[in-house]
């Protein structure tokens, strides 16, 4: 019996099956006569492709392109914008677009075969970085101006403010791109079943596929059913790329009337698949005589790579968030996604408010300093509060805890001793960082686009079986949801059925990803279980359904992006502590501490593993994950190459929380798996840039470039560029 | 295609027989070259020759002292091995103990990474430090080879079609020193590629303040381990001052030639040896100095007690 | 050119007729369904595919077949068949240690590697027990304290 405070932590579901080797990841299937696949992808960043030579091919194997999409059939992925071809046709964007997939039966000879094919390119000169993107080095590619999408907000009179203001400071912040290493590559198989094709696949979004991939064949989504298998991590790099892999499978599946499965090796995998975008943020800032800020402009341009697909929505959610957990009196924020000749950016946990949350805390951490002031005493003059004013013109709709997680954090890490001991240069050094993540789709999306649906159905003995589109990828949602429901049932979690889902059996509850299935599909199954409640002792087999209601009075024009963007935030506090080798500028981090507000709780060691996790992760991404591309070819391939945390990079973590139930989640709970991602890196920053006395701007920072800094870096207290 | 052969010879007998008859690869831990071959999952690694897997050879085996006193280590120990074996060096234990993954470091041997060539590896830096040799057998008989000889250039070792690396002896140890350094500057703290190692070890003559030996080995820093005599004799016989510091900070600055990350590779390398120099001058309690007080990864092997006290041993 | 390869298995005498030079992962997934352990890297680095090859934690992914020959290898399937095996997979279902799981089974080999050469082992011990398995997911925290759960709860059988 689930009973008492369902905070309380209990086992998840799937631990000893994953634990015991017992689990199945698609790749651990035979799929048995299913034909091998394996890509065939471009190797340049740009140009035409102007003739493909195949080697002699044996019988029973085929090289399939954008020729064998049947007529009426669309080349196109549908993730969001449908610009992203299947296959490339004429021309090739980036390295690692898909040309063609061999298929065959054996995978020894499909590899072979794929190995012999020469593609002819008439070579162009590519745009790689986002400077070289707006420059339109080679040649716009994208509306003439190589800006795939834009946006602009406006709070108050930021032209008044400049005008009245005492100076005006302006500084570039840069991150750069991220790869998800989840640790189960990519891997999918489709087969023909009668009128329909099934994919099977790992994945977080399985309607998605659907969408995406079933106008190659110009059918319906219902004739392409996707079952998800479990799914070996995925942090939005199996939101839409699966589309990319599964696409081809159900062209070559049509045209060979066979099941083929493809499986990417690690380096592949690295090679050829989305990252996090690439981030470039020029902030102007003005500042009255005694350095408070009257009104802030900042310019946002993210990395986009070769096609739109998702990622307006990526650069919308940055531009949102770049304001971080302050309220400045005048805001003026500009957009761009840059077209360049790379893999195509996409979601990765943090959906693009990461990037900007960093710029704004390095931002202020740096007019804090040349002031000589403390930074967190400054960041505290700003700090938003219920009720103030959003980016969008919106408000804070809940209470802000940010004060009350500050105090734990402060204590646990004893932050006013260190910050007043360790002076700016000494070698050790201690860094804060606040952050938010607005929970689930911006503004009415869930209403207007997503129209979630779940159902609840009763078993005669007394099962109750949770039929929903959520994954599994590691987060634990084959455990919340379950315990939601046995909760409000009052009934053993063991007598909750909740499977990996199946398009054709379960109803779209929408993705997974934006940290909305605990606050959204929760939630629904939270309604869904109180309304089975009532009839669950009296009726055998029934089922109850629960679409998602928007609550009214908190208006969104996606037009004009403008109102109540996110109805509830995750917040998080994050202190990073620091000591740097004098002789290698090697950075040993002593301590991290962090606090979160997600709401109340579903479950705190679920919660609390994916605290760990997500401040990891953001670790990596500001220290060492270095993925550099040099000329349209990502330069780390492997994962000797791009290497992220191991057990030994990081200290244990402080992990705090307070209690702040959200009106509208289930038993009071938000969304919180990117929150935890966000702030990691700019509390470490923070820390790394006391430690030795300089100014540091841009992240990942590897220990050659804490050298750099160190020998040529700008002085921590020097003053920042002036505009005016 | 041609069909790759693959032979497992049960004794070094029989392992020198085939290298004598065949051009093979010698296969052990499997680290570099498997990962070299490898084609996708589920495939077999392509070589382009036959292949020799000498990974069970007990002849290959086996940390002994010689009657020298030199550590003599079978060429099919591995890293793991080492690192745990108190009679090997100092030095090479620390290299051993960090070099790649846990599950790597038993598999991968100290003649692969010294086969491998690899400007990057962990081991030859200790192994030059300490004038290592590696013993080399064929069905003509055995000879001897320093490993800063036998490694020629980047990639290529002095190794004949008929040859296998049999051994490699160690003839200095931390015993032969009053102090040592060894850091590695890794990708990140475990698992981890180097990105600059340096070793170094000094003895004072008996007045306690002239350099009775001295020397410095670096990894990472070239094409290949960089190490040089002529630079270690700008202090050896001289005392350590500011200058003779600065004589071999630029001296070694001239030999090293980092392609990548030069300015880091180099200045770390500086202030490594000038770390070292400075604190040894001090004559602290602690036999091993590192790059600065509070260093600390798990895991380290510490100086084992000195078998035989031999003049300033102030460890 | 197939040779004939023996060795032993979780316990049981097995032999194989294959290329030698095929990948360990590969024969103990395709030949032998051992599909516990995984691929994750293909190159000795993340530890997904750990198992135990005479007593010691190795990754199969570097290793080919003919060099098990005539040797004795653990895979997951076995580990977690035994006592101490069992006691770890408990320990990191109650612990927190499971997320997506594509890493836990390299875990659980290490985690036992581990507790049989050091029965108490510190935090630190444990950080650098698991340092060549890469987990993306959970931050290693609860993956660290499930371990030392399973130290505690096993307290004697580590000793054996």
């Amino acid at each position: 019996m689930v009973a008492g405070d369902i905070s309380k932590a209990v086992r998840r579901v799937d631990a000893v099956s994953k634990s015991e080797g017992k689990t199945r990841y698609v790749s651990d299937y035979d799929f048995a006569d299913c034909l091998w696949g394996r890509l065939v992808r471009s190797s340049i960043p740009r140009g035409i492709i102007r003739a493909i030579h195949l080697p002699e091919m044996p019988e029973g194997y085929r090289f399939i392109t954008y020729k064998d999409i049947p007529e009426g059939g669309h080349n196109w992925l549908h993730m969001i914008a449908t610009d992203w071809k299947c296959f490339a046709e004429n021309d090739v964007r980036y390295v690692g677009e898909t040309i063609g997939i061999m298929v065959g039966p054996d995978k020894a000879t499909v590899e072979d075969l794929r190995q012999k094919v020469v593609i002819d390119y008439e070579e162009q000169v590519p745009a790689v970085t986002i400077d070289e993107g707006l420059a339109c080095k080679g040649g716009a590619f994208v509306n003439g101006n190589n800006i795939h999408c834009s946006l602009k907000l406006d709070v108050g009179n930021v032209d008044e403010a400049f005008a009245k203001a005492d100076k005006i400071v302006t500084e570039t912040i840069e991150t750069g791109f991220q790869e998800h290493i989840y640790l189960e590559t990519n891997g999918a198989c489709c087969i023909p079943e009668g009128d329909h094709f099934v994919v099977y696949a790992s994945a977080q979004c399985p309607f998605y596929i659907s969408r995406s991939i079933s106008p190659l064949l110009n059918v319906t989504p219902d004739k392409v059913i996707v079952r998800q298998i479990t799914t070996g991590g995925a942090f939005g790099g199996k939101e839409h790329f699966p589309d990319v892999v599964c696409g081809p499978l159900l062209v070559a599946a049509n045209v060979m009337k066979k099941g083929v499965k493809m499986f990417f090796d690690r380096e592949e995998d690295i090679e050829n698949s989305v990252k996090r975008h690439p981030s470039k943020v020029v902030f102007k800032t003005g500042l009255d005589k005694d350095g408070n800020i009257t009104a802030m402009e900042s310019t946002v341009c993210y990395n986009v790579g070769g096609y739109l697909s998702s990622s307006f929505v990526v650069l919308q959610r940055g531009c949102f968030h770049v304001t971080g957990c302050y309220l400045f009196p005048n805001m003026r924020t500009t957009g761009y996604g840059v077209a360049t000749n790379t893999f195509p950016s996409c979601a990765f946990r943090g959906f693009g408010a990461p990037q900007t949350l960093f710029a704004v805390e390095t931002h202020l951490c740096h007019i804090a300093e040349m002031q000589g002031i403390d930074p967190l005493e400054y960041k505290k003059r700003y700090f938003i509060k219920q009720g103030d004013t959003t980016s969008t013109n919106g408000k804070i709709v809940e209470r802000v805890m940010i004060p009350e997680m500050l105090e734990q954090v402060m204590k646990a890490s004893d932050y006013e001793r260190k910050s007043r001991e360790y002076k700016w240069g000494s070698g050790k050094g201690i860094g804060i960082s606040f952050y938010n993540h607005g929970g689930a789709f911006t503004g009415n999306g869930e209403q207007a686009i997503i129209k979630a649906r779940t159902k609840l159905h009763k078993f005669a003995d007394g099962r109750v079986e949770i039929l929903c589109s959520q994954t599994e990828m590691g987060q634990g949602f084959h455990t919340i949801l379950p315990k939601i429901a046995a909760h409000v049932l009052e009934i053993p979690i063991e007598k909750v059925i909740f499977e990996d889902p199946d398009t054709s059996r379960v109803p779209d509850s929408g993705p997974t990803a934006a940290s909305r299935s605990t606050m959204i599909v929760g939630e629904l199954v939270e309604r869904a279980a109180r309304l089975m409640k009532p009839r669950y002792a009296k009726e055998e087999d029934f089922t109850v359904e629960t679409c998602y209601e928007h609550p009214e009075g908190y208006p969104w024009d996606q037009n004009t992006f403008q109102g109540y963007a996110y109805l509830g935030y995750g917040w998080g506090v994050c202190a990073v502590e620091v000591e740097v080798d004098p002789c290698t500028a090697e950075i040993t981090t002593k301590g991290i501490w962090s606090s979160h507000d997600a709401g109340h709780l579903i479950d705190e060691r679920i919660v609390h593993g994916q605290v760990n996790g997500g401040v990891l992760q953001g670790l990596g991404w500001g220290s060492f994950e270095v993925m550099e591309n040099r000329d349209g070819h990502f330069r780390q391939t492997s994962m000797s190459d791009y290497i992220v945390p191991t057990s030994m990079d990081y200290p244990k973590q402080g992990v705090y929380f307070v209690e702040n139930p959200y009106e509208w989640g289930p038993f009071g709970a938000k969304g919180m798996g990117e929150l935890v991602f966000n702030g990691s890196a700019a509390a470490y920053i923070d820390a790394v840039s006391r430690a030795i006395g300089k100014r540091i701007s841009r992240i990942p920072l590897p220990t050659e470039e804490v050298m750099g800094y160190m020998l040529h870096g700008t002085d921590i207290k020097a003053g920042i560029e002036e505009v005016r | 295609m041609e069909e790759v052969k693959c032979y497992i010879p049960k004794t070094l007998k029989e392992a020198l027989e085939i290298k004598a008859a065949h051009d093979v690869i010698p296969l052990a831990g499997g680290s570099d070259l498997m990962v070299a071959h490898k084609k996708t999952i589920g495939l077999v690694p392509e070589f382009e020759k036959p292949v020799m897997i000498i990974r069970n050879l007990s002849e290959l085996k086996g940390i002994s002292v010689n009657d020298k006193g030199e550590c003599v280590i079978g060429a099919g120990c591995t890293a793991a091995e080492i690192a745990a074996d108190e009679r090997c060096p100092w030095h090479l234990r620390q290299a051993a103990s960090r070099m790649g993954a846990i599950g790597l470091r038993n598999s991968a041997t100290v003649a692969g990474n010294i086969a491998n060539a690899s400007p990057k590896g962990d081991t030859p830096g200790p192994l030059y430090l300490l004038d290592a040799r590696v013993r080399i057998a064929s069905l003509r008989g055995e000879r001897e080879e320093k490993v800063s000889d036998f490694i020629v250039k980047f990639r290529e070792i002095d190794l004949k079609q008929d040859e296998l690396i049999t051994q490699i002896i160690v003839p200095l140890s931390e015993d032969d020193f009053d102090y040592i350094f060894w850091h590695k500057v890794g990708t990140r703290k475990a698992n981890a590629i180097s990105k600059i190692t340096v070793s170094q070890a000094i003895r004072f003559a008996d007045d306690g303040k002239t350099v009775a030996d001295y020397r410095l080995s670096a990894t990472a820093t070239g094409a290949m381990t960089n190490r040089s005599r002529n630079v270690e004799n700008l202090l050896i016989g001289k005392e350590i001052c500011d200058k003779t510091i600065e004589d071999v900070v630029n001296g070694f600055d001239a030999v090293i030639s980092p392609r990548a990350m030069p300015e880091f590779r180099r200045e770390a390398t500086r202030r490594m040896i000038r770390r070292f120099l400075s604190e040894a001058a001090r004559r602290p309690q602690n036999k091993v100095i590192d790059t600065y007080d509070d260093y600390h990864v798990t895991g380290q092997p510490e100086p084992r007690e000195c078998r035989h006290k031999k003049g300033a041993c102030h460890g | 050119m197939d040779m004939k390869i023996c060795f032993k298995l979780n316990g049981k005498d097995v032999s194989v007729t294959t290329d030698p030079l095929r990948r360990l992962i590969d024969v103990l997934r395709e030949d032998f369904g051992c599909k516990g352990v995984k691929e994750g890297c293909s190159e000795g680095e993340c530890g997904a595919c750990s198992i135990i090859l005479n007593g010691k934690m190795v990754t199969r992914c570097i290793i080919p077949v003919g060099a098990a020959d005539g040797q004795e290898i653990m895979t997951i399937e076995g580990v977690s068949a035994t006592e101490k095996g069992q006691t770890i997979v408990q320990a990191f279902a109650d612990g927190g240690a499971v997320q997506c799981g594509f890493c836990i089974p390299g875990m659980v080999i290490a985690a036992y590697c581990l507790l049989n050469g050091n029965p108490d082992p510190t935090e630190d011990e444990i950080r650098l027990g698991i340092s060549g398995n890469i987990c993306r997911c959970t931050g290693y925290d609860l993956i660290v304290e499930s371990i030392r759960l399973a130290a505690k709860r096993g307290g004697d059988i580590w000793k054996k």
